[in-house]
């Protein structure tokens, strides 16, 4: 029932109201953190992990920023629930396996959440719409001075914050930009850009199936280096980078629109036309066809309708919140069939 | 083209990651795919130079192939290096001689400079001091400037006095 909640909830970092957002789909940072006297999560028998998230829960109650969060007990849920919590962002894919005294706590906005016992003892998430690396941050280091408080962190002076993987040791923190990128794709000048990402030290992640493009050209770019840096640099450096690609972006989105800009026109009301007329559609079919529309918007080609209802969009069409909305199993050929319902219905409020 | 995994069945997930400007691929079948986590979602939630960390050949040092154990979660260190995982805090320590080029390799060589829980605060001032104290006493050693030497060695004893009480 809660989660039939939740999916009426949009997450708040959806409602696309950040910065650059419309190229910026979302920007998270990431905090990894150990206590001090326990093996890692990986390597922990039953009671061990029991302890630990027995600590954690505990200072998790008694914090200011995080009276309100809902505490969700991984191993008490089916395989769409723990799918559902994937598809939010809420977890990770290994974190799917669910498994006892594994733990999620999120605050209702979902743009604050906290994980027990995944690779680390003790994982702090923040999303924040468009680009925001800066509050993200800011939000997160104060979590995690109130959490300190109470719990023992694993620490070494000369390594930092200790994680089960060494690439996330020192700062233990990862953040990154999901970023939207169909004209650079479209324009063909995407490779060199992802290149020259990584040549600045970051970290570009496509994920290159069959058909490169049809992945909704959405693409994760994240810092890669976690020791030696402070965090300010390391937020200002992906900041500055993806303020970069957000301006060719923006560059290409003009080259696209010029010479009355028919092809694209073309593509995007295509697009349109499939979503507002198709009975049966897939979950890659509708990624790639909402991203041409994400792209429409941009091109100011779609006057009726605004980045938070695509954003939504592209959430509600997924697997799990399908069925957790449903409140039932679903077989593909009828989630196909809700999906081209709720498509069509969303798209005609529009117009 | 092979899956790099199992190296049977036909490659079919394909993953490319650039990292300072060196090309990085992956080739899974279906299964080893699904096996380390990289299902069907959309958003790439998976780092790949974990995978590859795993799946990598690393360098072991020669005290280390004889089977020794952390003191703290008793992993060994092929454990460790085959998953490309520590066990425990205490196995930065124990394994550091395995870890220091290892985290080089990944991060440079570097000394950590983020942020630093407030009860590491006053141990940290002095690890850090104690750190390049040492390295200064080494270098004066190396050009044979024995005074200056005995100066460092004199001041490290007093801050390690210090750290005790």
């Amino acid at each position: 029932m809660r989660f039939q909640t939740m999916a009426n909830v949009t997450s708040r970092w959806l409602k696309g109201d950040g910065p650059e957002a419309g190229i910026v789909f979302s920007c998270r940072v990431r905090l990894a953190r150990n206590l001090e006297g326990f093996p890692f999560p990986l390597w922990a028998e039953e009671s061990k992990l029991k302890d630990v998230s027995g600590k954690i829960l505990d200072a998790i109650k008694k914090s200011r920023y995080l009276k309100n969060t809902h505490i969700i007990n991984m191993g008490e849920l089916s395989s769409t629930e723990r799918r559902f919590l994937l598809e939010r962002h809420l977890i990770s894919v290994e974190f799917t396996r669910g498994g006892k005294h594994r733990f999620l706590a999120t605050e209702e906005g979902e743009m604050l959440s906290l994980v027990i016992n995944e690779e680390d003892h003790l994982r702090l998430q923040t999303i924040f719409s468009g680009l925001q690396l800066t509050e993200a941050w800011r939000l997160i280091d104060r979590v995690d001075d109130e959490l300190e408080e109470r719990l023992d962190y694993a620490f070494l002076p000369r390594y930092g914050y200790l994680t089960a993987c060494p690439t996330n040791t020192g700062t233990g923190m990862r953040a990154s930009c999901m970023l939207h990128l169909p004209a650079l794709v479209a324009v063909r000048k995407i490779n060199d850009i992802l290149k020259s990402i990584s040549q600045l030290g970051l970290v570009a992640r496509g994920l290159y199936g069959e058909g490169t493009e049809a992945q909704g050209d959405f693409f994760q770019v994240s810092n890669q280096l976690t020791l030696g840096l402070k965090e300010e640099e390391i937020i200002d450096h992906v900041d500055r980078v993806t303020h970069q690609v957000v301006e060719q972006e923006k560059r290409a989105r003009e080259a696209l629109l010029k010479r009355n800009g028919i092809p694209i026109r073309d593509e995007v009301g295509r697009a349109y036309g499939i979503l507002t007329g198709a009975h049966l559609m897939s979950s890659q079919e509708a990624l790639d066809l909402l991203s041409k529309l994400r792209l429409g918007i941009g091109l100011k080609l779609l006057p009726g309708l605004t980045i938070r209802s695509l954003n939504e969009l592209f959430f509600l069409v997924t697997p799990a919140q399908l069925q957790i909305r449903e409140g039932r199993e679903l077989t593909p050929l009828s989630r196909d069939q809700l999906r081209a319902k709720l498509i069509r219905e969303k798209l005609s409020k529009v117009r | 083209m092979l899956c790099q995994v199992c190296k049977k069945r036909e490659a079919n997930v394909h993953f490319k990651e650039i990292i300072g400007g060196e090309v990085r691929e992956l080739h899974l079948c279906d299964i080893c795919a699904k096996e380390k986590g990289l299902g069907e979602s959309f958003f790439p939630n998976f780092s790949l130079p974990e995978l590859m960390l795993g799946l990598t050949e690393l360098e072991v040092p020669l005290s280390l192939e004889k089977g020794a154990e952390c003191s703290g979660c008793g992993l060994g260190y092929e454990d460790i290096r085959k998953k490309g995982k520590l066990g425990c805090s205490l196995c930065y320590q124990n394994f550091r001689e395995y870890l220091d080029p290892l985290l080089e390799k990944i991060h440079g060589k570097v000394y950590h400079s983020g942020k630093t829980p407030k009860k590491g605060k006053r141990k940290d001032r002095l690890d850090r001091k104690v750190y390049e104290l040492r390295k200064r006493l080494e270098e004066a050693v190396r050009r044979e400037e024995y005074e200056k030497a005995a100066e460092f060695r004199d001041e490290l004893r007093e801050l390690e006095k210090g750290g005790r009480r």
